[in-house]
């Protein structure tokens, strides 16, 4: 029955309507305010005419992608066609394919429904990497899944007895570790910036001319007023961030299932991410300025191939937020030959200058631009110095780098430091650079490049001892 | 570890030189133009001052300086099992890639690298790119055999 041409569940129609009418937002309000206020007669109510047109089309337009759309299994391959004028057709191998991704909205709940994802091991295109199923029966999906890894199995002659060992939670997310993660979550800047974006789409749909000697009025005496608005604005938007992050991560969890871990989490919207263990290129582990403190750091898998949509960082964040004496312990049970906390080789002495005067350029810089411009006022900029000078001497304080075996650990820090832990054999390419003056002080940079999504993620550590850096370079050097 | 060894063709410094006259040449140009409108729109001076300063640096660092020593970083080794490559005008970067880790590599050849029979060979990785700008034709060639001859795909390939 998977090898029949298969139509998604009629709701699909609800939802490509959905998000029909999300895009059409901005021109459907455009339509109705910009015409508000000149209507006589019939000409008045030429605006209602246009965007009920327009929710006519959106609508039809849901209905027919979702009757022009089947999809079905054939000659190992998914094979999907849709389009009215013009007929398109993905066929996917089930080789390439290297997961499906399942999620449930809240239209699909009631309907015990899911929608599929598939993911691939990359494609040259980020913006078609990924093909999906909007809406098909739990059955159905699970079904698509067996058979896929059943003619996967069958075509991998049989990888190892891993297949049928039932899924195994390694971790699962506390509720303690989602509020504080939700509470420092950097979240709130999105919303902030998307009701400011809101708003100033909106100001372009008002009569400002008219309003405007009125509003400057106004202003004068409510300035106290407007700031207030300004912080419950910022403190409302807050609010929803930290509830939307506790939202989607809720009962997060972890589990081992076959040669793949497994991330499910949400509470209205499930979601469920596969990565293969195969593709794990390396581990990163986050610790910002606002959780390190309070001893919280997030650790994400960097993994080749997957869609590179903006999400896909969040996705791969297997921890999203632990204590930092905790991390050891879990990784060990999610990915065993991977180490942390061993030992680090820091950056001479002598680099500490280099890495203060590299965060303190450009402030210098733009300080004295504003101390002189604006003269008294501008020399409030300069207490912005001493600031980038501690980062910088936290950047070197926390920098760093150890070689244990096979396993290369680069530390850095910009704001967020970061830990990078690789594997010899996953990194592509590892080099060194070096300026005129620093071969003169016998100080190098070591980077490493890992294959991460469809590109590559550099990790890089400044300044260290020449030698130290030959040292690298010969550990990864293959010729002996 | 040592330094590689191997340098980039001789005729790369006059092809360089070439990119540096050419744009000189459009330079000049400008400055030229600009003269002639100073000249009768009683422009101020500062405009022809300015891309004349500019031509001045052109000539300087793209067609006297930067070839040479650009040409003289340049090394590279290609071994059994790595491909070690070493560039730089002031910072110089020394990049080591593993032959496992190759994906592809090609040749590409414009009309004026053609000219001087140059060649440039790019070596892709699944995440990296890297290029030895204007080798000679048949070395190139010869590289480009050896190297997709070398790299065999390893059973952790991604």
């Amino acid at each position: 029955m998977m090898f029949e041409p298969q139509r998604l569940h009629p709701i699909s129609a609800l939802i490509n309507f959905i998000k029909g009418l999300k895009d059409a937002i901005l021109p459907l309000a455009a339509v109705l305010f910009l015409n508000s206020n000149r209507g006589d007669g019939w000409l008045g109510l030429l605006p209602f005419l246009i965007s009920g047109l327009m929710l006519v089309i959106i609508l039809a337009g849901g209905i027919i992608k979702w009757l022009r759309f089947t999809y079905w299994l054939e000659e190992g391959e998914l094979r999907m066609e849709h389009g009215l004028v013009v007929k398109k057709k993905r066929y996917i191998p089930i080789d390439r394919i290297q997961s499906l991704d399942f999620s449930e909205g809240i239209f699909h709940r009631p309907f015990q429904l899911v929608k599929v994802t598939v993911e691939t091991a990359g494609s040259s295109n980020a913006m078609e990497a990924e093909a999906e199923l909007t809406a098909i029966r739990k059955e159905e999906a699970k079904m698509l899944e067996e058979h896929i890894n059943e003619l996967k199995k069958s075509s991998q002659e049989v990888k190892e007895e891993e297949g049928e060992t039932s899924r195994q939670l390694v971790y699962k997310m506390g509720m303690k570790d989602i509020l504080v993660m939700a509470l420092t979550s950097g979240g709130a800047g999105v919303v902030i910036s998307g009701v400011l974006v809101f708003l100033s789409q909106g100001m372009e749909f008002l009569p400002v001319d008219a309003i405007y000697d009125e509003v400057i009025d106004w202003l004068q005496f409510s300035f106290l007023f407007i700031a207030g608005v300004v912080l419950l604005v910022l403190i409302v938007a807050y609010g929803i961030s930290v509830l939307l992050t506790i939202l989607r991560y809720s009962q997060f969890s972890v589990f081992l299932e076959g040669g793949d871990i497994i991330m499910t989490r949400g509470l209205l919207e499930k979601k469920q991410v596969t990565i293969p263990l195969n593709r794990i290129q390396g581990i990163r582990v986050d610790e910002n300025l606002i959780r390190e403190p309070l001893g919280y750091a997030s650790v994400t898998i960097i993994s080749a191939g997957g869609s590179q949509s903006n999400d896909s960082d969040h996705s791969l964040r297997v921890l999203p937020l632990i204590k930092r004496k905790n991390i050891e312990e879990v990784l060990h049970s999610i990915l065993e030959d991977y180490q942390l906390n061993l030992p680090v080789q820091r950056p001479p002495q002598r680099s500490l200058l280099r890495y203060i005067a590299r965060f303190v350029w450009l402030p210098v810089i733009a300080a004295t631009v504003l101390s002189i411009l604006f003269y008294p006022f501008g020399m409030l900029a300069l207490i912005s110095v001493p600031v980038f000078m501690w980062l910088g001497y936290l950047s070197f304080k926390h920098a760093g780098w150890n070689i244990e075996n096979n396993q290369l650990t680069l530390i850095r820090r910009f704001l967020v430091k970061q830990t990078y832990i690789m594997k010899k054999f996953r990194v592509q390419a590892l080099y060194s650079d070096q300026s005129l003056f620093q071969r003169r002080a016998k100080l190098a940079t070591i980077g490493a490049t890992l294959k991460s999504g469809i590109g590559g993620e550099r990790a890089q550590v400044w300044y260290l001892e020449e030698k130290d850096t030959h040292h690298l370079l010969k550990w990864y050097s293959y010729e002996q | 570890m040592k330094e590689p060894t191997q340098r980039i063709s001789i005729r790369a410094l006059t092809l360089w030189r070439l990119y540096g006259i050419i744009q000189a040449g459009i330079v000049a140009l400008l400055v030229m133009g600009t003269g002639v409108l100073t000249y009768l729109f009683d422009w101020p001076m500062w405009p022809i001052l300015s891309i004349s300063i500019v031509l001045a640096l052109i000539i300087i660092l793209n067609i006297g300086i930067i070839p040479s020593v650009r040409w003289k970083r340049w090394r590279y080794d290609v071994r059994d099992q790595e491909i070690e490559l070493q560039y730089g005008l002031f910072i110089i970067t020394r990049t080591l890639i593993p032959m496992v880790r190759v994906q592809h590599v090609d040749t590409e050849q414009g009309p004026l690298l053609r000219k001087y029979r140059l060649a440039t060979i790019s070596i892709s990785t699944a995440a990296t790119t890297h290029k030895v700008p204007a080798l000679d034709e048949r070395e190139a060639e010869e590289l480009r055999h050896s190297i997709s001859s070398l790299a065999r795909v390893a059973e952790d390939d991604v």
